[in-house]
This record gives C-alpha cells, sequence and structure tokens, in this order.
C-alpha cells in the first residue's frame, strides 16, 4: 500500500474539527455583512420586543401589587369574593379583635380602601384611590415620599398625594386645600410612582377615609396583619381562616400573586401576550429566513466543504455555532437597547421591570429560537449534492 | 513499478429511471498509476465529469467495481464517501470554489484540519504549499484580493494539502487565459509529480493536453481512446 493511504490513519480529532466547523461558521457568518446584519436585526428585533412587552407588563403587574408588597402586612384579611386589590367590599370591625387576638400575631390593624372624587378649582373633579391607616403601625401607609412628612398624617384631614399627579390633582401643593369626597382635606405630603391602573394612591388617617369614603364606623375594607417575628405565617393564617372561615385569610405573596392573576386573565395577559408572540414570531421568520437565505448565498461553499470531505453532521455543527453566535450576539444588542429604552421611558406612570432572570431566559430562548430557525438552512445543507462543485 | 491508485471496471452510471433514463457511462474500464498525470478529454455530455465524479466518491456507480488501491467503492454507504474522500482525493474546481471568507493560508489548511491536524502545523504547511505555489507573501489575502490564476494556485496547493494520492480536477483552466491555464497546470504536473501523486485532469483545453502523460478520450460514455504521451515520464518522479 501507497505511503499515501497510510495518510488515513491521519483522520483524528473529532474535537479538532468541531473547533474547524466553529472557525469556518463564525468567519463565513462575519463575511457576509449583509446577512449578518439582517440576522441579528431579527434575533435584536425579537429580544427588545419581548423584554420592552414582559417589562411594561411586569411594571404595570408591580404598579399593582406594590401596596401589597409594602403594606407592612403578613397577611391580608379580605372580605369574601374578592378576587383582585379593590375598595367596595366591606367587613366588619369584629374581625379585627378576632386576629388581634390569635397566638402570633403582632399586630392587626384596619384599611380602608376605595376611590373618592377630589373637586378641582377649575371645576371638574379627579378620582384618587383613598387609603386609611392606622397610624399607629402605619400598616397600608405611604412609602416613596418626596415631599412632606408622613407623621404630617397625625394632623386633621391631611392627605398625602402623588407627586406626578399635581397637575391633575388641580397644581396642589404643600398645604394646599382641596374637597375630597365632600370633606376638606390638605395636602401634607407627596408620593412618587403610586400609581396603579386605576386613580392615584392619596393616604389619610383611617377614620378620616373612612368618614370621605362613607364606610360604617363598624366596618373596615382589609384587615392587615403583621406576624410576630419566628411566628409562623402558615400557622398564623390556618388559624385565622379556622376563626373566620366566611373571609378570605391570604399571605402577602398570595394576594399579590391573585391580584396579578386576576389582571392577567383579565386584559393584560392577551393584549401583552399578543404583542409577545407577535414579535417572537416576526424575529423567528426574520432569523429563519437570513439563515436560509445565507446558505442558498453559500451553497458552492457547503457544496465544497462536502466534497472535500465534510459531512452533514459537521455542516449542522457549522450551523450550530452560527445559530447560537447570531443569538448571543443578537440578545446582547437587543438587551442593551432595552435596558436604555427602560432608563429612558422611567416615569411615574411606568417602569420597566426587567429582572436579572428575564434576561437570562432570553438567552436561553433566543438561542432555542435560532437553532429552530436554522432548521431550514439545514435541510438545504443537507440536500447539498457535493457533485454540483464539478457542473 | 508503479502501483495502480485508482481503478474503475466495466462502471456504469444511469440517472433517474425509466422512460426518463440517461446512461452517462456505458461499461467504462480506467486506471491510474502513482505518480501518473491523465488528461481525461471528451464533448460535453460524454461522461467525463460523472466519472470524474464516481472516481472522487462523490458518485456511486450503478454497477461495476471501482477501487482506491485496495478498498472498494461499489457498496460503500453514503455516510462513508466524505471519508474516502478526505482520505484520498484532493479537488481543483473549475471556479477554484474557495471559501470566500477564509484567508488563502486558512483554505490550504482547510483540508488538513478536517483530516485531524493541529492548527498551528497546518497553518505552518499551508504556508510551505502557497510558497511553493509562488503565493508566499499573498498568505492572508482573501480570495477576493486574489486574480483568478493566484486563486487556482490556492485551490492547486489545497488539493496537495495533506498529501491525498489522488488530484482530481475538473477544467482547471477554464476560467483562465491561456498562458496562465499553461502555467497553472505545469506548476501543478510539477508539484504533483514531486510527491508521486496520481492526477486526473477533465480538460478541453488541448493547449495543455501536452503536459499528460496520457490523454483518455470518453465519448457518449465509453472511454474510446487512451493514448500515451511519448514525451512524458509517466510514473517516474521527475
Amino acid at each position: 500500500m501507497s505511503e499515501h493511504a497510510k495518510g488515513r490513519s491521519a483522520i483524528k480529532s473529532r474535537w479538532g474539527k468541531n473547533r474547524l466547523m466553529a472557525r469556518v461558521g463564525i468567519k463565513m457568518m462575519f463575511h457576509d455583512r449583509a446577512k449578518l446584519v439582517g440576522t441579528l436585526l431579527g434575533v435584536i428585533f425579537a429580544s427588545v420586543l419581548v423584554n420592552q412587552q414582559l417589562g411594561v407588563l411586569m411594571g404595570l403587574l408591580n404598579k399593582n401589587t406594590m401596596f401589597v408588597e409594602n403594606a407592612g402586612a403578613d397577611l391580608w384579611i379580605v372580605p369574601p369574593g374578592m378576587e383582585a386589590l379593590s375598595g367596595g367590599t366591606r367587613m366588619s370591625m369584629y374581625t379585627l379583635n378576632q386576629a388581634r387576638v390569635v397566638e402570633g400575631v403582632a399586630w392587626a390593624e384596619p384599611l380602608a380602601f376605595g376611590t373618592a372624587s377630589m373637586s378641582l378649582p377649575s371645576g371638574g373633579s379627579e378620582a384618587v384611590t383613598l387609603v386609611g391607616t392606622r397610624l399607629t403601625h402605619l400598616g397600608g401607609g405611604p412609602w416613596n415620599m418626596v415631599a412632606g412628612d408622613v407623621e404630617s398624617l397625625e394632623m386633621p384631614d391631611t392627605v398625602v398625594f402623588e407627586d406626578s399627579r399635581r397637575d391633575e390633582l388641580g397644581g396642589i401643593n404643600l398645604g394646599s386645600v382641596r374637597e375630597l369626597g365632600g370633606h376638606r382635606v390638605v395636602a401634607g405630603g407627596f408620593t412618587w410612582g403610586l400609581l396603579p391602573f386605576g386613580p392615584s394612591y392619596a393616604f389619610t388617617e383611617f377614620d378620616t377615609a373612612r368618614s370621605i369614603l362613607n364606610v360604617p364606623s363598624d366596618q373596615t375594607t382589609f384587615v392587615l396583619v403583621r406576624v410576630q417575628p419566628g411566628a409562623d405565617v402558615i400557622a398564623v393564617r390556618d388559624e385565622l381562616r379556622r376563626r373566620l372561615p366566611a373571609l378570605q385569610v391570604v399571605t402577602r405573596q398570595d394576594f399579590a400573586h391573585a391580584t396579578v392573576m386576576y389582571l392577567l386573565k383579565a386584559q393584560l395577559g392577551i393584549s401583552f401576550g399578543t404583542s409577545t408572540a407577535f414579535g417572537v414570531i416576526v424575529g423567528f421568520v426574520i432569523v429563519a429566513l437570513s439563515m436560509f437565505s445565507a446558505v442558498v448565498d453559500n451553497i458552492r461553499e457547503f457544496g465544497t466543504l462536502k466534497a472535500m470531505g465534510a459531512s452533514n453532521f459537521d455542516l449542522s455543527k457549522l450551523l450550530f455555532v452560527q445559530s447560537i453566535a447570531y443569538a448571543l450576539i443578537g440578545t446582547t444588542i437587543g438587551l442593551f437597547l432595552v435596558t436604555r429604552m427602560a432608563a429612558g421611558i422611567r416615569s411615574a406612570n411606568l417602569v420597566l421591570v426587567l429582572p436579572w432572570w428575564m434576561f437570562a431566559g432570553t438567552f436561553g430562548f433566543m438561542i432555542v429560537l435560532c437553532l429552530v430557525a436554522s432548521g431550514l438552512a439545514l435541510i438545504r445543507v443537507r440536500n447539498v449534492e457535493p457533485g454540483m462543485v464539478f457542473r | 513499478m508503479t502501483e495502480v491508485t485508482i481503478e474503475a471496471k466495466q462502471v456504469t452510471k444511469t440517472y433517474g429511471s425509466g422512460a426518463l433514463a440517461y446512461q452517462a457511462l456505458r461499461g467504462v474500464d480506467f486506471s491510474a498509476s502513482e505518480g501518473e498525470f491523465v488528461m481525461l478529454n471528451g464533448p460535453s455530455g460524454s461522461g467525463k465529469t460523472t466519472l470524474l465524479s464516481i472516481l472522487g466518491c462523490v458518485l456511486s456507480p450503478t454497477s461495476g467495481s471501482v477501487r482506491i488501491f485496495d478498498e472498494e467503492l461499489m457498496g460503500k454507504k453514503q455516510s462513508q464517501l466524505p471519508h474516502l474522500r478526505l482520505a484520498y482525493i484532493g479537488f481543483i474546481f473549475q471556479g477554484h470554489n474557495l471559501l470566500a471568507s477564509l484567508e488563502a493560508r486558512e483554505n490550504v489548511a482547510l483540508p488538513l484540519r478536517m483530516r485531524g491536524w493541529g492548527t498551528g502545523e497546518a497553518m505552518k504547511e499551508a504556508d510551505r504549499l502557497l510558497e511553493r505555489v509562488g503565493l508566499g507573501d499573498k498568505l492572508d489575502r482573501r480570495p477576493d484580493e486574489l486574480s483568478g490564476g493566484q486563486k487556482q494556485r490556492v485551490a492547486i496547493a489545497r488539493a496537495l494539502a495533506g498529501k491525498p494520492p489522488i488530484i482530481l480536477a475538473d477544467e482547471p483552466t477554464a476560467s483562465l487565459d491561456a498562458e496562465t491555464g499553461l502555467q497553472v497546470t505545469e506548476l501543478l504536473k510539477d508539484l504533483a509529480s514531486t510527491d508521486r501523486h496520481t492526477v486526473v485532469v477533465v480538460t478541453h483545453d488541448n493547449r495543455i493536453f501536452h503536459l499528460g502523460d496520457r490523454i483518455v478520450q470518453i465519448e457518449d460514455g465509453h472511454i474510446v481512446s487512451s493514448t500515451p504521451n511519448p514525451k512524458s515520464h509517466a510514473g517516474e518522479p521527475s
């Protein structure tokens, strides 16, 4: 046998071949700048739209659960039938006494909650979501204050308003006097960014709120319960449920979750789900077509590689690496843009919530999207006849 | 005595089936020995490219026998053919078919890397081969920065890389002017004979026939003549 034939033994190092295919794939990818930009635009578009939509959704959900999260209560006693944080339905103040005697409860306070109408100096009115808190523990009291002081609520008929709604509320300032639900109130401070879907939050002392909201003196909207340090929240919840079978007793997390689910089921889920799916589909189509087009444009090169001895599996690895590279580069750019976008549109009305796990998930999702999208290109590559290079 | 490197016996190849069947090869016998430089000539549609594809393990014959050294190709699975090509064959294509995104040295190193060579040694060998084809000063040029003749020289270096026993060239001078075509073929012959490669060149270009050790004429799927060139030194190192 010839010395040449013995050269067959040189066929080795599968890993080296993998690295070679990866290198060739990346080089081919960067060589065709137009296709590179086109494919990356698909990934960027999808990652920006998905994260922007989910960020807005989470921001909106966050705005509707932040009150529950910041009220300082471990447990909420909620009127029966209430699916999410809202006013209207009430319960007996007797509930408060029932809660306070349960072992493990540090404190329990009533919370008045409802919509009130504020008369404007120019005529007309503007609604606020009025929260009445007991000053003893300030459960459900204002936070994120940017002007005035929480202690101002100790003054009679004092209300803390939302700073970003000053103009809508008639250009109020500290000390401004207005009529709220037919009652004279004084602006004692301002919060920032406490804007749920409905009217902005306004905070006052419990009895003042009850008076404005026309809540009878023996009723309350919610009862907030704080558990003693070290006490088992679930055990306290179960005991409260046993004692108050007609009411709902939920943990802070469960109440926030229920509010989220209510909003998603109502409208948000369909609306944001549709636009997110749209972003994914458009991104997928762009990536799939760009990669397919790149393969078609370079079909002779793939044929050459096959003629030289590259197998379908080798070329699959080449496309695999390209897919991963497209996903990583495109997603990185996309997430950078979303981050800049989030900083640019940050306002009291809307804050894009972009948690780390959403970014990590986007990378994973985009890798899967690009791999699936490369399937079309892979089919074309597998069908390439090495003999085409002789034509 | 020179060893027969590649041998085809009674090879047929039929494309399609039924009424649309077309027989491109009709019982071809062909062989080439170590160090031999064979010109394969014939009119369009005569079957020369089909024969080249079969010899290059790119196509499987319909019937007959094809052996490279002592390895019978008939009956091999399609999935086995890439390994055979990688082991035995170096290709030179009509359109050079260099990878546009790779530098000249990377193109030449490509078959070496595919054969398992390390990056460093493959690059070193690629540089050496490019020096031999007179492109030592263009190692890092991409194909679009090279002339047609230079591209074909890179393609020759790539085909020689790793010293495959057989080099198959499909119309290597078709896209070159007469003078460059002659120079490129002379270079191929010179380099191939040094390392005792068996070279089969499919060509219409009668200006390079004199470089062949043997001129094989194929027509209508048959080999009609196989004429040794008395001026050449077939099978002997130059």
